[in-house]
């Protein structure tokens, strides 16, 4: 999985789009030096971290829960869940908040949030064409502004905390 | 284990019981105000609704018997609550019959028997027999030319007043009446009004004819003491055309028109009958009661628990709030601002005091008296004690308990299975009773009363008590305890045994056991709810059980303690007390460490090991052992502090969290961060019962 993010880059820009259809937002983030989209329309709320407690026997990649206005949050490192090294709580460190299945709110922990981009369908490559079968399922695809431009490599955020529940 | 549908069928019967038993009781009172000469049509409507209820019932659970009986009796209430069959000493008979009958029947469907019942063809005949030869009555309404289309939707309350009117004397007439579509419930209503004061309308059908596209026309069928004229004079107008309805039987009265200017139609008047206004006279009071019920019906709602439970949550944050002013003031006294902080202090008294009030109203309002559970299980104690052929007196006390709910739901079934195991288990046959000096007629007590934050609920029992030889044996014999071990048990550990899985005193499966429900599932159940069963007894005395459970689901009271930097909470019902830890103390017997507690051997469980919790910076001088219990374990839990107690609301865990074990939920503590409650029935299962399977690897393979 790491490898695949080496084609990550910093500094997508907003601009206007060139490409006809539909346009999709996409949260940049960071994690680590690399950048990745997740889709906005998926994300409730973005939060500095607020206290979070330790769940023993949890799910490794299940970092505690925390409270958010009285309500209970899963929280989940997306660091740890896509194979990378878990990182100190930083200044910079958000929690996206997001909807799971079965009404079940996840705090998904990033290292830093960017900006959001918008691509066009035309913009949009989805994983099984570009990247063959094998590639993780946590990848919804890529996002290339202009062809030979730089990409990104968007995350299905329902995916990733989906499978918590499923199969953890 | 018995499977949802022998419980299903199970829940059949009991509630086919209390129904039948209600509609016996409803027939004595009717039988009571019929012999004074009076009748209760609210008497006669329960009675029907009974049986409309068992037909449903019966349909639900394919007694198709039950559902015969129901059907024909329906047809006789009905015809008994719409006044188309008086009600007489004979069709009370009838019905008492029934009840008889119904107990035939369900004795037959218990015992799964399709054998014919004489007594219920006989009813059956006697039903059909009464309803063909009932009084003739003379069906007044064919004698009016109304619509057979409108008669013919006419629900069967209409019919009745149609009918009754009729019978008053009061003649009919059709409004056809022109509504704007757009203000048609308010006209609707003021011509309703309007015409009260001549009679009543009795319904009201489209003709599916209008004058444009924005308005309705409806036929109104109207009854009215006062004639044509008159209603013309008071209800008339450019939008609304009166006809009288004719007489099929004598059309030559229909003969006097009075064609009032400005309206088509044939308008025909027929002098109104004197009978007519003492009639209405009659019938005003019946509608100022109908407008009084209706009133206090709407002085009640039916909430859902879940919006009760999302109060609860409001007011577990505002106890956040109420932390917070409270760590305010002190900020501000300890900086020198003494007004500011005395000002603070005191909105935080008053804070503090309504927000107990609010909580306390919250939680009153879930709370339903035990005696809704106990009443039921007094028809199911009649109904075992007659099937064993046992004489059981149930002594029932404190029914005005008041708890939570959702507890009640869900303690029926345990507490019908415990009564069920005295019936069968503890209450020795009469002759054998008498042969000790026993009364021959078994008591089985049941008390309930609040203590402190909690309800008990005893059952008790004066039968031979627990046969403690048998439940070693039958102990040994399922493995769940080694035959040295069992000469090692104490007394509460020995009786605690009838929790055990498997684990039954008796070998003849009786006809109440047997259906493989033994007291494992019974602790099992309660302690989802929070509850705890002791058991005492006393060879030849009797048996008691003693159900400890919390008055509410909603809140719980914790005991808050640290392991390794973390908060726990743990139910404080699951509790008995917390002693300093000695390390010198422990010992380890069965590869499991061990302390021993006044005289007795106590296994403990590390926590911050157990639990795999990160090594923290903490190394207190004197750790403590908080002693929970299960039935008749108990293991110690070592903790680093215990930090006080506190009424906590907890929240579950979310679904990828619902595999870990050991954790009951989370709770907010005052400082924002979050504290998880601990399960500890689950851990001392894990620990004590599943034994040396290791926890870790069990939860932890993700």
């Amino acid at each position: 999985m790491a490898d695949l993010v080496k084609a990550g880059t910093r500094g997508v820009q907003r601009r206007a789009h060139t490409h006809k259809g539909p346009v999709r937002e996409f949260l940049v983030l960071r994690l680590g030096d690399d950048e990745y989209g997740v889709e906005l329309t998926g994300i409730r709320e973005i939060l500095s971290p607020p206290p979070v407690t330790f769940v023993p026997r949890a799910p490794r990649t299940v970092v505690g829960v925390c409270s958010v206005r009285g309500l209970l949050v899963t929280v989940v490192d997306l660091r740890r869940r896509l194979g990378l090294e878990p990182a100190a709580t930083t200044r910079r460190t958000r929690i996206l908040l997001t909807t799971g299945p079965a009404e079940e709110v996840f705090g998904v922990l990033v290292d830093e949030v960017r900006q959001v981009v918008r691509l066009a369908e035309g913009e949009l490559e989805l994983s099984s064409n570009v990247l063959g079968g094998d590639v993780s399922e946590h990848v919804l695809g890529v996002g290339r502004s202009q062809p030979g431009d730089e990409m990104i490599i968007l995350l299905d955020l329902a995916r990733i905390v989906g499978q918590l529940s499923e199969s953890d | 284990m018995a499977d949802a549908g022998d419980r299903a069928r199970e829940e059949f019967f009991t509630e086919a019981q209390e129904i039948v038993e209600a509609f016996s009781r409803n027939l004595l009172s009717l039988d009571a105000t019929l012999k004074v000469g009076g009748d209760d049509p609210s008497l006669v409507n329960e009675a029907f609704r009974a049986v409309h209820t068992l037909k449903g019932l019966a349909g639900l659970f394919g007694a198709s018997r039950m559902g015969m009986l129901s059907h024909r009796l329906e047809d006789v209430l009905d015809a008994l609550r719409l006044g188309r069959m008086p009600l007489s000493a004979q069709v009370l008979d009838m019905l008492f019959a029934a009840v008889d009958v119904y107990a035939q029947i369900l004795g037959a469907e218990k015992a799964g028997s399709d054998a014919p019942l004489p007594a219920l063809e006989e009813l059956l005949a006697r039903l059909d027999l009464s309803s063909s030869k009932g009084p003739a009555q003379p069906n007044l309404v064919v004698e009016y030319e109304i619509d057979p289309g409108l008669l013919a939707v006419l629900t069967e309350y209409e019919e009745h007043r149609l009918r009754t009117n009729i019978e008053h004397g009061l003649g009919l007439y059709r409004l056809r009446v022109q509504f704007e579509l757009a203000t048609i419930d308010r006209a609707l209503e003021d011509i309703k009004q309007r015409a009260k004061r001549h009679g009543e309308i009795v319904t009201y059908l489209p003709t599916g004819e209008s004058a444009s596209p924005d308005t309705i026309e409806l036929d109104l069928l109207m009854a009215s003491r006062d004639d044509l004229a008159t209603l013309i004079g008071t209800l008339g107008a450019d939008h609304v055309v009166i006809e009288e309805v004719p007489r099929r039987r004598r059309p030559s009265l229909a003969i006097g028109t009075v064609p009032p200017p400005g309206l088509g139609g044939t308008l025909v008047s027929l002098a109104p009958l004197a009978a007519g206004a003492d009639a209405l006279a009659d019938a005003e009071p019946h509608l100022v009661e109908a407008a009084v019920s209706l009133k206090a019906v709407t002085q009640t709602v039916r909430v859902d628990i879940k919006k009760l439970d999302h109060l609860m949550n409001i007011v577990g944050e505002l106890s956040i709030v109420r932390g917070v002013l409270s760590r305010l003031s002190e900020r501000a006294r300890s900086d020198g601002q003494r007004q500011i902080a005395g000002e603070i202090l005191r909105l935080h008294r008053s804070f503090d005091r309504r927000l107990g009030e609010l909580r306390d109203a919250i939680l009153e309002v879930r709370m339903v008296p035990l005696g809704q559970v106990f009443d039921r299980l007094a028809r199911v104690v009649r109904q075992i004690s007659r099937d064993v052929g046992k004489e059981i007196r149930l002594v029932i006390t404190g029914g005005e308990t008041e708890i939570d709910k959702l507890i009640v739901e869900e303690l029926s079934d345990p507490l019908m299975h415990m009564i069920r195991n005295a019936i069968d288990h503890g209450i020795e046959p009469a002759a054998e009773r008498e042969k000790v000096g026993k009364p021959a007629a078994g008591t089985i007590a049941l008390n309930a009363y609040q203590k402190g934050s909690h309800v008990m609920i005893e059952i008790e029992d004066d039968g031979g008590g627990i046969d403690e030889e048998a439940l070693v044996e039958k102990a040994v014999a399922f493995g769940r305890v080694s035959r040295a071990d069992a000469a090692q048990l104490s007394r509460p550990e020995l009786l605690g045994l009838i929790f055990a899985p498997g684990i039954s005193t008796r070998d003849r499966a009786g006809d109440l056991s047997g259906r493989g429900v033994g007291m494992d599932v019974v602790k099992t159940n309660l302690s989802k709810i929070g509850g705890v069963v002791d058991v005492h007894s006393e060879r030849g005395i009797g048996a008691k059980m003693t159900i400890t459970l919390p008055i509410t689901l909603a809140i719980v009271s914790a005991l808050l303690v640290r392991v390794a930097g973390q908060v726990f909470a743990l139910a404080v019902s699951s509790i008995s007390e917390a002693v300093v830890f000695e390390r010198k103390g422990l010992r380890v017997v069965d590869g499991r460490e061990v302390v021993s507690l006044r005289g007795a051997t106590l296994p403990v469980c590390r926590l911050a090991e157990h639990l795999g919790l990160p090594a923290s910076q903490e190394r207190p001088a004197r750790r403590f052992v908080v002693v929970t219990s299960l039935g008749a374990r108990r293991l110690g839990l070592v903790v680093d502090a215990v930090l006080g107690q506190e009424d906590i609301v907890i929240k579950p865990l979310g679904p990828s969290l619902s595999r870990v074990r050991g954790l009951a939920g989370a709770t907010e503590l005052g400082d924002q961060r979050v504290g998880l409650v601990l399960d500890t029935a689950a851990l001392i299962d894990e620990l004590l019962v599943t034994g040396e399977k290791s926890a870790t690897e069990a939860a932890l393979d993700g």
